[in-house]
């Protein structure tokens, strides 16, 4: 069943997929966990991810490269697919690591609150969906989980349920992020047709990327590439949080503090990077110009994102959304740098995954101790509360400076990358494209400024408003500390994390690279380098007037409410319902003459526009046509006539009689047509019909409904348009020869006493051939009839006679 | 081949019974949906061929389309007698048995 592709040693189906499996059994039995163990509940899910943690190390230490498939919709070329390299691995890491510890943070910061067998459930079935999304190697696998990851993720932002601004939140982050996936979807579906036009169809991410040049051609060809980049673009910008969807991001810290630090920091956000890192070999040709779509349209976006929400984190008044903004920002950085065709891009989105990962989640699990233990979350009435967490400053100040990129942090490195492909980039193309460096040094700038300002809320001056500030449980302080230690190994030994993974990661982005790089020392003078000093400089500099930058920015924000992306979210959310309310009336009239105009039309229409879409000629047939007699020709002509007369007709008992006229007509043509049984049951229906008719008029009002002509004309029209689409529909078809082989048979078969009568009178019991087909062959259709017949009669009876027993007045 | 006239004249049948449909007096619809029912048997008779014969006799016309249509006509009866029976319970309960009285704010 299994079948791999590989080339050092393929991944183990069973324990590939059991990483991605194993949160979701999890997830299944925590409501049981919860019932027996409580609040401690939380530490058997860390279980559950440091199981998953252990899978994924043994396939690291293993060298596992390669992608497992198994059948999942053949029909569809849809396989379930698990592809293992390097950037799959570090986010498997971020997941499952980080998971450990926030589900261990959470064990602490959860204690008392309500709904903890929903908080684990769905964030163990998150954990497994972004493991899902950084182990697919198919794209729809990848999309399943993508999705799932969405919609995890609005169930924790709306943890809170009944507090409004978290629903709206939660609603907010599913409208963009799944709008956006759906984007990517159709992306996904471009590059598979693009894969089928020159072979086998496919949807496995390495069998594509091994087909890059082709699939290229193929959609440039036809003008494609660059919508089908967009596509994917929009997808991944949605959700890593790029301007302008970087809003849902800050009000998505509504949920619990471990909850921001794990999605909305470490692993969900990160997925859209994940998704530009592994398909940048699909989309950047090896060979590539150093400008081309890619580079303009994903380092613009990284650039521009990086730059705006870093201004917006510095007039951030809370802590939270100071980090959200934050994290939008440093997103925007490996977007960017994942956009550069220069090979320092990559190495510097690889590399930031890493560091951002680990100093940024160490901040929101620093964010949640302060707002936990000093019950305030408001940037200007916190400070110095180094006296009061001596451990949680201790951590803040490295994660801060290694944000700010300061050397010898390693945030320090990643910025030197990117700041190294803008310059390259510039330097080589010239032109508009010195804005590459000049809006990175100025994103960078602002990066340093709230990230100095973040470390300040630990040191000066405690404020006397401040109350009393608890020391954090151990299964609070344990995790943040682990992260920060990790910030401080990546300081200490880039090189080492390069060789052991970030090097693959890399590789994985390039085309044609078996990956792994060198981190320079800072020893000598290099363009970077001068980047580097001039916003560590600039932003010393200007941290002298925060307070005023801070006061400046959040008041023309006020004043000119347009500047923001939340302003416009907010008009397009209110106007969905406006247009509803406008447009329901015209639409729900309540008339049935709506609901038919609309009905007829839009069949008529559309039947009409199938014929001219087809080309199909209308077949004029010669005189009469075949098997056509002038009696017939004559009868039909009346039946037509009585029709028309039956619209101008007087009266209700005028317009039935001349209703019968039609149907008699009718009852004719199928005695001409050599339809006997037809012209029986025809000519029964029809007394009835007038005679049920005449019994009930006597009993109406005689109200004619009389119309105007602008009326008449606009029905008549229709009717017309309505008429004459049937009359080509006739024409059209009749014209056809159709596979008569069951008339055939049956004709074959039919008639009596010739020699075929013992034949239908063996099969069916019967000399008529309709009448044996009726009660014989389709005998349970013919039951169907008679018991809609009855059912008819019932109701028949019910209205009329029933009317007193019922509940009416 | 084609029978161009009996075409144009299910065309009429069609056209009036979407024209009739389209009117305020329920009895009116009740007409429109018949002929319709009417027409679409036609159509379906037609659609068999007329080079055959009476299905006794041998050699008959398409017997399926037959079979089909008189469960049609059959099922016609059906719709057109509940329909006359609602449009008098509806006058019972209302009074009318003008549509644009009965259902939406007129014009």
């Amino acid at each position: 069943m299994a079948l791999s592709v590989g080339c050092v040693v393929a991944p183990p189906l069973s324990q590939t997929a059991a990483v991605v499996a194993l949160p979701f059994v999890g997830a299944l039995l925590v409501p049981l966990a919860v019932r027996v163990a409580a609040e401690r509940a939380g530490y058997a899910a860390a279980a559950v991810a440091l199981v998953c943690l252990g899978l994924v190390t043994d396939l690291w230490r293993r060298g596992v490269h390669g992608t497992v498939s198994a059948e999942w919709i053949p029909t569809l070329d849809v396989a379930f697919a698990l592809h293992v390299d390097g950037l799959a691995l570090l986010i498997s890491f971020l997941a499952s690591g980080v998971g450990v510890l926030v589900f261990t943070y959470s064990a602490g910061y959860m204690h008392g609150e309500p709904g903890l067998a929903k908080y684990y459930a769905v964030l163990l079935a998150f954990m497994g969906s972004m493991l899902g999304v950084a182990l697919a190697g198919d794209l729809v696998a990848l999309f399943v989980f993508w999705e799932l990851t969405s919609i995890t993720s609005f169930l924790l932002i709306g943890h809170y349920s009944d507090r409004d601004s978290s629903v709206r939140a939660a609603r907010k982050s599913l409208v963009i992020t799944v709008a956006g996936g759906l984007f990517m979807l159709v992306g996904f579906l471009l590059l598979a047709w693009a894969a089928g036009q020159g072979g086998e169809p496919t949807y496995v991410i390495a069998a594509l990327v091994d087909r890059a040049p082709e699939l290229r051609a193929t959609l440039g060809d036809v003008g494609l590439f660059v919508p089908t980049l967009l596509l994917v673009a929009v997808g991944a910008a949605t959700k890593s949080a790029q301007v302008p969807a970087h809003i849902w991001l800050p009000d998505a810290m509504e949920a619990p503090t471990p909850v921001s630090a794990f999605l909305h920091s470490a692993t969900m956000v990160k997925a859209g990077v994940y998704l530009v890192g592994r398909l940048r070999p699909l989309f950047l040709p090896a060979e590539a110009s150093l400008v081309g779509a890619w580079t303009l349209v994903l380092a613009a976006l990284g650039l521009l994102t990086m730059t705006v929400c870093a201004v917006l984190a510095v007039q951030a008044t809370d802590v939270k959304e100071l980090l959200a903004y934050s994290t939008a920002s440093h997103l925007g950085l490996i977007v960017a740098g994942f956009g550069f065709a220069e090979a320092a891009g990559a190495e510097a989105g690889a590399f930031h995954v890493l560091n951002h990962a680990a100093f940024k989640a160490a901040l929101f699990l620093v964010a949640g101790i302060v707002a936990h233990e000093a019950g305030t979350r408001r940037i200007a009435e916190l400070s110095g509360l180094r006296h009061d967490l001596p451990i949680t400053a201790a951590v803040a100040t490295v994660a801060c400076l290694s944000m700010a990129g300061l050397p010898p942090f390693a945030g320090f490195y990643s910025k030197e990358f990117l700041f190294d492909a803008a310059y390259e980039t510039a330097h080589a193309v010239g032109g508009a494209a010195w804005l590459f460096p000049v809006v990175a040094v100025v994103g960078s700038v602002f990066t340093f400024l709230y990230s100095i300002r973040f470390a300040a809320l630990f040191y000066g001056d405690r404020p006397d408003a401040l109350g009393t500030v608890h020391s954090p449980p151990a299964a609070m302080l344990a995790p943040a500390v682990l992260l920060g230690g990790l910030v401080l190994a990546v300081t200490a030994a880039p090189q080492a994390f390069v060789d052991g993974l970030i090097g693959s990661t890399y590789g994985a982005t390039v085309p044609g690279e078996a990956g792994g790089f060198s981190v320079p020392a800072p020893t000598k003078l290099s363009p970077p380098l001068v980047m580097s000093a001039i916003t560590i400089a600039a932003g010393a500099v200007s941290y002298r007037g925060y307070g005023r930058l801070h006061d400046g920015l959040g008041g023309l924000l006020a004043a000119r409410p347009a500047l923001r992306a939340n302003y416009w979210y907010d008009g397009a959310m209110a106007s969905l319902p406006w247009l509803s309310i406008r447009t329901t009336p015209a639409v729900q009239t309540g008339l049935l003459r709506s609901y038919a105009s609309m009905a007829v039309g839009a069949t008529a229409v559309l039947a009409l526009a199938g014929y001219v879409a087809a080309g199909v000629a209308l077949p004029v047939p010669p005189g009469l046509g075949p098997g056509v007699t002038a009696a017939m020709a004559v009868v039909a002509v009346v039946a037509a006539v009585a029709a028309v007369a039956v619209v101008r007709a007087p009266s209700h008992v005028a317009g039935v009689l001349t209703l019968s006229i039609l149907g008699s007509m009718l009852a004719v043509l199928y005695v001409l047509v050599d339809a006997p049984d037809l012209a029986l049951t025809q000519l029964v229906v029809e007394t009835l019909v007038l005679v049920l008719f005449l019994l009930v008029l006597h009993r109406l009002p005689a109200f004619y409904g009389e119309i105007g002509t602008a009326r008449a004309v606009r029905d008549g029209a229709l009717s017309l348009v309505v008429g004459a689409t049937v009359a080509a529909t006739v024409l059209v078809t009749t014209a056809a020869d159709p596979n008569d082989v069951l008339a055939t048979t049956l004709s074959e078969r039919a008639g009596l006493p010739a020699e075929h009568g013992p034949v239908l009178v063996d099969w069916g019991g019967g000399g008529n051939v309709v009448n044996v087909v009726l009660v014989d062959f389709r005998g349970i259709d013919t039951l169907g009839e008679i018991t809609v017949v009855a059912v008819a009669a019932l109701a028949v009876l019910t209205l009329i006679r029933m009317r007193d027993r019922g509940e009416t007045p | 081949m084609t029978q161009a006239l009996l075409a144009l004249a299910l065309g009429t049948l069609f056209a009036v019974g979407t024209f009739l449909v389209l009117r305020r007096d329920v009895v009116r619809v009740v007409w429109g949906v018949a002929i319709v029912g009417q027409g679409a048997n036609a159509y379906l008779v037609t659609m068999g061929g007329f080079e055959g014969a009476a299905p006794v006799s041998g050699g008959t016309t398409d017997p399926l389309v037959q079979a089909l249509v008189l469960t049609a006509i059959v099922i016609g009866f059906g719709t057109t007698a509940l329909a006359l029976v609602l449009t008098y319970r509806v006058h019972e309960e209302n009074g009318t048995i003008d549509l644009e009285e009965l259902g939406g704010t007129g014009e």
